[in-house]
């Protein structure tokens, strides 16, 4: 229902730690935003401002079009979850859900409608009775949720919300966010540092490093198209492999690179893209995703001869840690169905193996700035 | 062996528990001894003017050895407590490992019988060194003493029954399942232990509460004296009556009371009110000097308020709040600088999470909301802390009191009313009188002491913030 812009803002804590830097972003109106980056990259800090929670040091930040710098967090309108729940203890689940309600001064009977609506939602309907102490720590989520939700705010901030419970526990929950949010049907800011869940929730992903935001896109831009190397690095699980090397043109006339003294040439609309650019020939930051690697039967000029580490099985894919001759560490993922049983056996310890990349979806990355050679500077 | 670990922090407490009790018997008594000392020494004085003499206290050189003896009686009677202990839980301990040689019980039993035998003895003489000094106190020697000795015996052969049945039902289970019975979740030792310990904790409370009873049994006992007015050398009173208590109501002792309780109720709320927001005010805003404000605060709050007595005065009395207007200005003086009284609630205030502030926040609270909808009920044990503090300081206050209302009755607090009753022309025809007083001011306090005292123990934030 609302829209939120973040114009330059700023955040210096104590007058000396900058935590945010200069932060542009346009949230539109039901878009379903999420910041994610490492700990202390200050997405809770850029969500505090906006929730009102922090003063903004320089900058603006607007919803719907109003400044709303000076307003007091109760006057924005705005709900947030928090990272500890932090539920009144003093209260029942329903007190505490319908807290802001009765700030609000409704008649009991609608709070009463809205709490046990929002109750029923998210299955908490049998504890409406109890302290938030009883309560385990699902449920107290759903709460913090349900506490957020009565209020038919403009904007819904969760920050790490699903960080405090079990890994199981956290995949329902990100489903039941999902489903959430078409129920709900506003606008969404969501803080987590799990790549996995701003890639499954979110619109558009805002990757954060130090203050600095360094991509916004749709989880396909960023992981298809990381502007450098940390995003890159950041997004996808195994991480993406990096390695120095060489990019030149072959005989053809192709682009080509040459990691671990193997040629493999560069395919596809990658090959187009550099052509376009006319990319000079030179040292080059190459980044291989672990599910673009494959193991070839023999060996060649286009494979690189490898020795196994560890072989980690995830049930549907392998993991499989392998280091070349001079000692750099890759990791390649092969889905199990690609194996027979015989070569999946013979994969252990020590085994020789050549493996080559896929030319079509390799990532070129400025030894320097480390940034994304294929993508524009605006 | 660490079950013997389980029962030595308890011997421990117990040890300090009893040598602290054994120094209040002796200050007790030295200050019993100071006291008639002074009186001496005012009667003295009152002989030289020329007054009616009475030496209703004559100093006997014999009280210092009664300290002597009690506080010896004291210390060994931990010596013997702690024999007790420690060989009930050995025997426990052979009980619970169920040992069939009969000599390892032997230890144990000596241990207790020393100890008990030790104990005793000693108590005797504590007993008796405490009440060395009036004949009458033979009565309350004697009921303390067979007081103590039926809460020990009771105590301990309860328990001791209780463990051995169960003791013999584990051994039983132990025999004929090969495991223990369900309800026995622990080891017996160290439940054994623990047992002992809870034993030696409250027989160690029944004692000290006994001891600090005392002075309150007697004073009640005297305000039901009718027989004379006056001070005497004994505790039971030998005709009964409330002649005392009606007394009270033809005095200005009515006047006193509704003073003070007047006075208690404004600056119980008007006290708490200040402290609170002071300490909500600290604890969460951030503004400029803050620190320092603090630190300003803290350091004059080590100056002590008779400082400011005369100057107080003064001020007070171009007021026109002194002598019979002095309700109203002891109220300002108590609740004057309450402001710097804020430390232990804002220590209070800054364990509850700040994520709860800035939920309500977020649902739309004002600060003001936030402090009476969350901080308030939270804090509850602290409220009620400060209710009570803030009660209590004009309840029993003396010297402020005495300097504002200048001897002019209709001004008077009930210390200082009833303080007047001890003057040397007045305390033979009111002694008995400012017993029943006394009696009557503790009612209220005790009655609200009852009622709050359960908050203090509610745990409050369980469950707010996941750790
Ligand atoms: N109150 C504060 N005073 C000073 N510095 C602060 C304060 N709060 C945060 N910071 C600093 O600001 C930076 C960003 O903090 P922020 O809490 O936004 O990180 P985050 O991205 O949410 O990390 P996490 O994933 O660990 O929650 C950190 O370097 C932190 O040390
Ligand atoms: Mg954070």
């Amino acid at each position: 229902m609302a829209s939120v812009k973040l114009t330059n803002v700023k955040k210096i804590y104590d007058k000396k730690v900058v935590a945010v830097h200069d932060f542009n972003l346009e949230i539109k109106d039901k878009e379903f935003v999420v910041f994610v980056g490492p700990s202390g990259c200050g997405k809770s800090t850029t969500l505090r401002m906006i929730a009102g929670l922090e003063d903004i040091s320089e900058g603006t930040i607007e919803i719907d079009g109003e400044v709303v710098n000076d307003l007091q967090p109760k006057d924005r309108n705005i709900a947030m979850v928090f990272q500890n729940y932090a539920l009144y203890p003093h209260m029942t689940v329903y007190d505490n859900i319908a807290f802001s309600l009765r700030l609000q001064k409704l008649p009991e009977d609608v709070i009463y409608n809205k709490v046990t609506n929002a109750a029923e939602i998210l299955g908490i309907t049998d504890y409406l009775m109890r302290k938030p102490r009883a309560l385990s720590g699902g449920q107290r989520q759903r709460v913090a949720i349900g506490r957020a939700m009565v209020r038919d705010s403009k904007v819904f901030l969760m920050d790490e919300p699903l960080s405090n419970l079990d890994a199981k526990l956290r995949n329902q929950m990100r489903a039941e966010i999902i489903l959430l949010r078409q129920k709900l049907d506003t606008t969404f800011v969501y803080v987590t540092h799990d790549q996995t869940e701003a890639m499954t929730l979110g619109d558009r992903i805002v990757i954060m490093k130090d203050g600095y935001i360094m991509q916004v896109g749709t989880p396909t831009q960023v992981f298809e198209m990381p502007e450098n190397l940390f995003v890159a690095e950041f997004i996808g699980a195994p991480k993406m492999n990096i390695m120095r090397t060489n990019l030149r043109r072959n005989m053809n006339g192709n682009y080509c690179v040459t990691p671990f003294g193997s040629e493999i040439e560069v395919t596809g609309f990658k090959n187009e893209e550099l052509k376009a650019l006319n990319a000079r020939d030179g040292e080059i930051i190459l980044g291989v995703r672990p599910e673009h690697i494959t193991l070839t039967e023999n060996g060649g000029p286009n494979t690189i001869p490898v020795t196994l580490e560890v072989n980690e099985m995830m049930g549907s894919e392998l993991h499989l840690h392998v280091y070349t001759e001079d000692g750099t560490r890759i990791i390649v993922r092969v889905p199990t169905v690609d194996l027979d049983p015989e070569k999946r056996c013979s994969l252990v310890s020590g085994k020789k193996l050549n493996i080559t990349f896929t030319g079509k979806v390799m990532h070129f990355f400025d030894p320097k700035t480390e940034r994304n050679i294929l993508v524009k500077e605006d | 062996m660490n079950k013997k670990k389980s029962y030595s922090p308890a011997l421990v407490s117990i040890l300090i528990g009893v040598v602290l009790c054994g120094l209040v018997f002796g200050l007790l008594f030295l200050v019993r001894n100071t006291l008639k000392a002074n009186d001496t020494g005012i009667v003295q004085m009152a002989q030289t003017i020329g007054r009616k003499i009475v030496d209703p206290y004559p100093i006997n050189p014999d009280h210092i050895g009664a300290v002597l003896l009690s506080l010896l009686g004291a210390i060994m009677l931990v010596v013997g407590a702690a024999l007790i202990i420690s060989g009930i839980a050995k025997l426990f301990e052979a009980i619970a490992e169920n040992e069939r040689n009969m000599m390892s019980y032997v230890p144990g039993a000596l241990m207790l019988l020393c100890g008990a035998v030790i104990a005793y003895g000693f108590a005797k003489a504590l007993l008796l060194g405490v009440t060395r000094f009036s004949t009458e106190g033979m009565y309350v020697h004697l009921f303390i003493d067979a007081g103590i000795l039926l809460i020990i015996a009771a105590l301990l052969i309860g328990m001791g029954c209780s463990r051995l049945v169960r003791a013999q039902k584990y051994n039983r289970s132990v025999k004929i399942y090969g495991m223990p019975p369900a309800d026995v979740n622990r080891s017996m030792g160290l439940k054994a232990s623990n047992l002992i310990s809870g034993i030696g904790i409250h027989t160690l409370l029944v004692i000290m509460s006994v001891v600090w009873l005392i002075p309150f049994v007697c004073i009640i006992l005297q305000s039901f004296r009718v027989e004379t007015a006056m001070p005497v050398g004994y505790v039971l009173p030998k005709t009964w009556g409330f002649g005392n208590y009606t007394g009270l109501l033809k005095t200005d002792f009515p006047k006193w009371y509704l003073n003070t309780f007047i006075m208690a109720l404004v600056v119980a709320v008007l006290q708490t009110i200040i402290v609170l927001c002071m300490s909500y005010v600290l604890s969460r805003f951030r503004f400029k000097m803050r620190k320092p404000l603090m630190s300003f605060m803290l350091i004059l709050g080590m100056f002590p308020g008779m400082l400011t007595m005369i100057i107080l005065y003064r001020v007070l009395k171009d007021l026109g709040l002194t002598q019979a207007n002095a309700v109203p200005g002891l109220i300002l003086v108590y609740i004057a600088s309450s402001g710097m009284g804020y430390y232990v609630s804002k220590g209070f205030f800054d364990t509850i999470p700040k994520s709860l502030d800035e939920a309500a926040c977020m649902d739309g609270a004002t600060k003001a909301q936030v402090l009476f909808r969350i901080i308030l009920p939270l804090a509850k044990p602290i409220v009620i802390y400060t209710i009570l503090t803030a009660f209590m300081a004009p309840w029993g206050d003396f010297v402020f009191a005495r300097y504002i209302s200048m001897n002019t009755s209709a001004g008077m607090n009930v210390a200082v009313g009833l303080n007047s009753w001890l003057s040397l022309d007045q305390i033979n025809s009111h002694y008995t009188m400012f017993c029943a007083g006394g009696v009557v001011v503790a009612i209220p306090v005790t009655i609200l002491f009852l009622c709050l005292q359960r908050y203090y123990v509610e745990g409050v934030t369980g469950g707010a913030v996941k750790g």
